[in-house]
């Protein structure tokens, strides 16, 4: 390099050129805010109608900006928990994680981002409430695509349908660990789920413990209201699956398989008592009786010996469950893994006399007087009926009945072409056993599939195994041969007319749409109703029954303050888990009464 | 009359466009005896925090451990969370992840320039440079969402693939800029004060550089030729044409030749990206966040910053949390130990240049 | 590249007895060596094999053990191999050899590692502070120094957001649910 470079000193001249050139950043004036990009992440906006308050936005963030706080005019209900997120902008980077751990997808950034203020206090506000413009400012959103929510299932294995009606086999084969673990890590532990649950179990608890490896745990914290979880993890209705965070862009988390995985880890009574390692205490003096061996006379029996009560149950049957033994079918739910249950049961205290039928082998009246208090879980066990012509031929057998003689072991003569009349999950079941007996079988239902009140994967096993189901179809006479046994069904076809006070439409049948459908046996399934006969005079008299069910306070106490009522002759809802609930009200309920008082 | 040497503090505000960091330097007369380096003003206690939040909340933390280009260190925790684990990577978000990396390349050399060319005193160059550097954040606001902090290179691949009608823009991007850089080579790399203050300043000792810990454009200003994406390539730059610049000297010019030829290597890669990137999915969904525990192990995943080679450690107990994530910074070598070698005889007018000519980067030191 | 890492599987095992090493994916190798072996495995890799580059060092607290693990993570620009060298070293006052005269970078690595985890490397001649300034805790970065604590303790909450629900508890509340101590920690 020369003492002077010349090039070096001119060259730099060249930077004159730009004399005079607008600054290329200023693409419009300094006072026009510049728009966003499509994909800017600017302030959030909430939608306040789809978001249903999971919080799952609080958890992830890890700034801790976000707060759940309720809002005015936006009520909890199951489903949502009435919490909306409140966002503190002075601690948010703007990172968009909340949105995209958003299940909903209700949560979304906008291309707002000017804010400008010397009240600190004025950068926390509720996205949504506070910027209902946001609306139309939305920038970067939440697509499935994008979501890290899992919205996909892990497939249940499951025997292939035709493999299914050769025999009682168990259809559902059930996760293994690997498949348990990944389904319970798709759920984000927002605990909707437990206000669906009538037993309001712990779901996001037992489900974080099997995600976490820890099986033992999730079996304790099962039993810790549910002492019938095997079952309720097989049948279950599964309300809480309904409001499933997950399942308004997805399939909800199968809680219940979870819950079945979890108990099928332990796999006898000994272990379960070991696993569980229940805390008894000790006797406290009181004796309860309880009549009925279902799930609600289980669950009431199991907590109130755990609290130290002396119970007794009287079951007029040889097993125990009630309708979960008799009603179920075998390939649903297996008879061992209820054995297993009712020995743990046992084990820890409480006493059943199987075959002691109340009102015929011991007066309710002599209960009643030998015990402190008496839970009574008696079910429905007596069938509705048709009322048509022809109901009483042979070969015209209630599906309730049906069940109970083959889940008995007895051998049930249905010919090879069966109708079942119903859409409940009775109806599935007996259609679903009937095909296990070799017979061809129609279901016979007065609206449509849709609206079939049975678990729609009952409805789909049903069909892959062949049942053929004929909706809005109402039958109106069943026709017998000269030995008076059935030989077809007669009904007319329905249309859906809707109710005029916004319920469910109603089916109205087609005149002279008459079909007839050619029959060996058929089974009716609409429903049952309680039989209270054991009742004598004077307690028929003292405890209010409405509708066929006992009218019961919120500890499932009768109008008689000694006598407890729950399972299906108490509650509306007709399932295992609300009996399960009635029990464990009813516990509380006892125990207030009898331990409290004294 | 005797010369006696004096103390002086360099810093801690930004000694250089660098960030906040000290050099406390002993002078005889205006020439450096002794340097030391203080640090300890950007500590934010990133991989403390990293410990206490699951694997992928930290992603939001990474971006910030370097301002001008956070890429590499969300690419390279990306990658190394992905080793542990085994999870692959789609194809289409390999090609987008190296188009990032090459943006926030140009768009983190355009501030060198900037600070290079400032310390120095030609301030020109850095309200152009940093000018051209917003072109770039545009094409980042429309693919990311974000302007500096991008958060978008995770484990699985990228949050979002690209928007429609973005490769035009890129491309034309790339046109402008290198029309521009012309302007730069005019202005900066012409001029000659430029080359009075750099030539011969700052000499970094060729046989003894990779002992040091020399990496990135400082070693290859010494005419080493050792850059991790050919070295030890990740993503797809292994099915990329491009050509690593080297430059006799060890000096600031060296080292300042390096960059300027990188950017053009930088636009080169990206059109082949543009050209190449094929279809399909972005991203591998990882699972639900709060509950997605790695294997126990550790992965170390590097990547070629601007600064050299910045690496991601990160160890797993099996837990949904990491057990530890520790970044290794070029900076954390270049900015202290090479650094206050280097000071010793030059001039203390020189600092600021020095120290630029590193990469020196404090919060990539400090985290 | 199989070739070369047997080579140095090889080479290593040989020349140290007490080591064990592991093979991986891709190019990498570890090596899990006691502690007082560090020094000569590190020269012996970087003077003897050409691995002359150091990469990395870090430190992991394994706080349950009761041991600190510290990896070196060398790599050699001509086999183009990073090796992991891991060593243990007990948690109860901690004392490693200070390798900064094998490459000059190892001082900082290891100011850090002696203020964060409180690890003494004998002979490191460095300044006592490094990112921390006037700290009379107990060295941040192990495990049971608890940050959110320290940080409630130092500073505080701005007013205004106690009114903060958690969903969970408010569905509980609401439902009458009595969620027993024992499921507590599964809680999100």
């Amino acid at each position: 390099m020369s003492f002077f470079d010349l090039k070096g000193t001119l060259k730099p001249l060249t930077a004159l050129k730009q004399f005079g050139k607008q600054p290329h950043t200023l693409k419009e004036t300094p006072f026009v805010p510049r728009e966003a990009a499509d994909r800017y992440r600017g302030f959030h906006y909430n939608d306040l109608e789809e978001c249903i308050g999971c919080g799952n936005c609080s958890t992830i963030c890890q700034n801790q900006a976000i707060d759940m706080v309720p809002v005015e005019g936006i009520e909890g209900k199951k489903g949502d928990s009435g919490l909306r997120p409140r966002i503190d902008h002075g601690r948010c980077c703007w990172c968009g994680l909340c949105v995209e751990v958003c299940p909903t997808g209700s949560l979304s950034l906008t291309k707002d981002y000017v804010y400008v203020s010397d009240d600190a206090d004025s950068f926390l506000w509720m996205p949504g409430v506070d910027n209902p413009e946001g609306k139309e400012r939305k920038s970067f959103v939440s697509t499935e695509a994008t979501s890290l929510n899992d919205f996909a299932r892990i497939p249940m294995p499951e025997l292939e349908g035709m493999e299914r009606v050769k025999s009682f086999a168990e259809v559902v084969l059930g996760y293994n660990e690997e498949q348990a673990r990944a389904e319970a890590s798709r759920c984000i532990s927002c605990g909707l789920c437990t206000e669906a649950c009538p037993e309001h179990m712990h779901i996001p608890e037992y489900i974080n413990a099997i995600a976490r490896a820890n099986d033992a745990d999730a079996v304790r914290i099962i039993y810790d209201n549910n002492p019938l979880p095997e079952m309720c993890g097989k049948v279950c209705t599964r309300r809480c699956e309904e409001v499933c965070a997950i399942a308004h862009r997805g399939e909800p988390i199968a809680i219940r398989w979870l819950k079945r995985y979890a108990t099928e880890t332990v796999n006898n009574a000994d272990l379960i008592k070991e696993i569980v390692n229940p805390e008894i205490n000790a006797p406290n003096g009181f004796k309860v009786g309880i009549v009925g061996a279902g799930p609600s006379g289980l669950t009431a029996a199991y907590y109130l010996a755990l609290r130290g009560f002396d119970c007794t149950i009287y079951e007029a049957h040889a097993k125990a469950g009630g309708m979960t033994m008799y009603g179920i079918p075998k390939y649903r739910f297996p008879e061992e893994s209820l054995d297993k249950q009712i020995e743990y049961i046992q084990k820890i205290g409480v006493k059943i006399h199987f075959n002691t039928r109340v009102g015929k082998d011991i007066s309710f009246k002599e209960i009643y007087e030998k015990y402190d208090a008496v839970f009574v879980g008696v079910g429905f066990p007596k069938p509705w009926t048709l009322g048509v012509e022809g109901e009483d031929l042979q070969g015209s057998i209630q599906a309730v009945n049906f069940l109970y003689e083959i889940n008995n072991g007895k051998q049930v003569d249905i010919g090879d072409k069966v109708i079942v009349i119903g859409g409940g999950n009775v109806a599935i079941d007996a259609a679903r056993v009937s095909r296990r007996l070799g017979a061809d079988v129609t279901i016979l239902y007065r609206r449509r599939v849709q609206d079939m009140p049975a678990d729609w994967e009952e409805i789909e096993g049903a069909e892959e195994e062949g049942v053929h189901i004929v909706p809005q179809a109402i039958p109106i006479q069943f026709h017998g041969d000269d030995k008076g046994h059935v030989k077809a069904v007669e009904y007319l076809l329905a249309e859906m007319v809707p109710d005029e006070r916004g319920r469910r439409p109603k089916p109205v049948a087609i005149e002279g749409s008459n079909k007839t459908i050619e029959a060996t046996a058929v089974l009716g399934a609409i429903g049952q109703q309680g039989d209270y006969s054991f009742l004598e005079e004077e307690f028929a008299e003292k405890i209010r029954i409405e509708r066929g069910r006992f009218v019961v306070n919120e500890f499932q106490q009768t109008t008689d303050p000694k006598i407890f009522a729950g399972g299906d002759a108490a509650n509306r809802t007709a399932d295992a888990i609300s009996a399960i609930a009635d029990g464990y009200r009813a516990v509380k309920g006892i125990e207030a009464m009898l331990v409290k008082e004294k | 009359m005797r010369e006696k040497a004096t103390t002086l503090y360099i810093g801690p505000q930004h000694p250089g466009i660098t960030g906040n960091m000290m050099v406390r330097v002993k002078v005889e007369g205006d020439t450096i005896v002794k340097a030391t380096t203080e640090v300890g003003y950007l500590h934010r206690a990133f991989e403390k925090l990293i410990e206490q939040r699951n694997w992928l909340q930290s992603f939001t933390l990474l971006c910030r451990f370097c301002v001008p280009e956070p890429d590499p260190v969300e690419e390279s925790y990306a990658r190394a969370v992905e080793e542990l684990e085994g999870r692959e990577v789609p194809e289409r978000a390999k090609y987008i992840r190296v188009m990032v990396l090459e943006l926030a390349r140009i768009a983190s050399y355009m501030l060198w320039y900037g600070g290079q060319a400032g310390s120095l005193g030609l301030y020109t160059v850095g309200q152009w440079s940093v000018g051209d550097r917003n072109y770039i954040l545009d094409l980042f606001e429309e693919l990311t969402g974000g302007r500096v902090y991008h958060m978008y290179i995770w484990p699985g691949g990228v949050r979002r693939d690209m928007p429609e009608g973005f490769e035009e823009k890129v491309l034309k991007t790339m046109d402008y800029l290198e029309k521009r850089l012309d302007d730069y080579d005019d202005l900066m790399f012409e001029n000659s004060i430029f080359k009075k203050r750099t030539k011969g300043i700052g000499i970094i000792d060729k046989a003894k550089a990779i002992e040091w810990g020399v990496v990135g454009p400082p070693l290859r200003g010494c005419g080493i030729k050792h850059d991790v994406r050919i070295d030890d390539p990740y993503e797809v730059y292994d099915k990329l044409d491009f050509v690593v610049p080297t430059h006799e000297g060890g000096d600031i010019w060296s080292r300042a030749q390096v960059r300027r030829q990188e950017i053009r290597q930088s636009i080169r890669i990206v059109r082949q990206v543009i050209d190449k990137i094929p279809g399909g999915d972005f991203y591998n969904k990882i699972p639900n966040p709060q509950k997605w525990a790695l294997p126990k192990g550790d992965a170390y995943a590097r990547t070629e910053a601007v600064r050299g080679e910045v690496g991601m450690y990160v160890s797993s107990d099996g837990g949904t949390h990491p057990r530890r994530a520790h970044f290794r910074g070029a900076a954390y070598v270049h900015a202290i130990t090479l650094l206050e070698d280097l000071l010793v005889g030059e001039n203390l007018a020189d600092i600021s240049a020095i120290m630029n000519s590193l990469g020196t980067c404090p919060p990539e030191i400090e985290r | 590249m199989k070739e070369i890492k047997k080579t140095v599987i090889e080479k290593i095992t040989t020349h140290f007895k007490e080591v064990t090493a592991q093979q991986h994916d891709g190019n990498r190798v570890d090596f899990f060596i006691g502690k007082e072996e560090i020094p000569a495995i590190l020269f012996f890799l970087k003077d003897e094999m050409g691995y002359n580059h150091l990469s990395h060092i870090a430190c992991v607290d394994w706080l349950e053990e009761k041991e600190f693990e510290i990896v070196y993570i060398v790599w050699s620009y001509t086999d183009k191999i990073k090796i992991f060298v891991h060593t243990r070293v007990e948690r109860e006052n901690p004392v490693m050899d200070n390798v900064d005269m094998i490459w000059r970078q190892a001082n900082t690595y290891e100011r850090e590692m002696k203020e964060m985890y409180g690890i003494e490397f004998t002979g490191l001649e460095a300044p006592e502070e490094f990112l921390l300034e006037d700290w009379e805790g107990p060295p941040p970065m192990r495990r049971d120094f608890d940050t959110e604590a320290y940080a409630r303790e130092k500073f505080w909450e701005r007013p205004g957001r106690e009114d903060a629900r958690d969903v969970r508890e408010t569905i509980i509340e609401r439902t009458g649910e009595e969620l027993p101590d024992f499921a507590k920690k599964y809680k999100r």
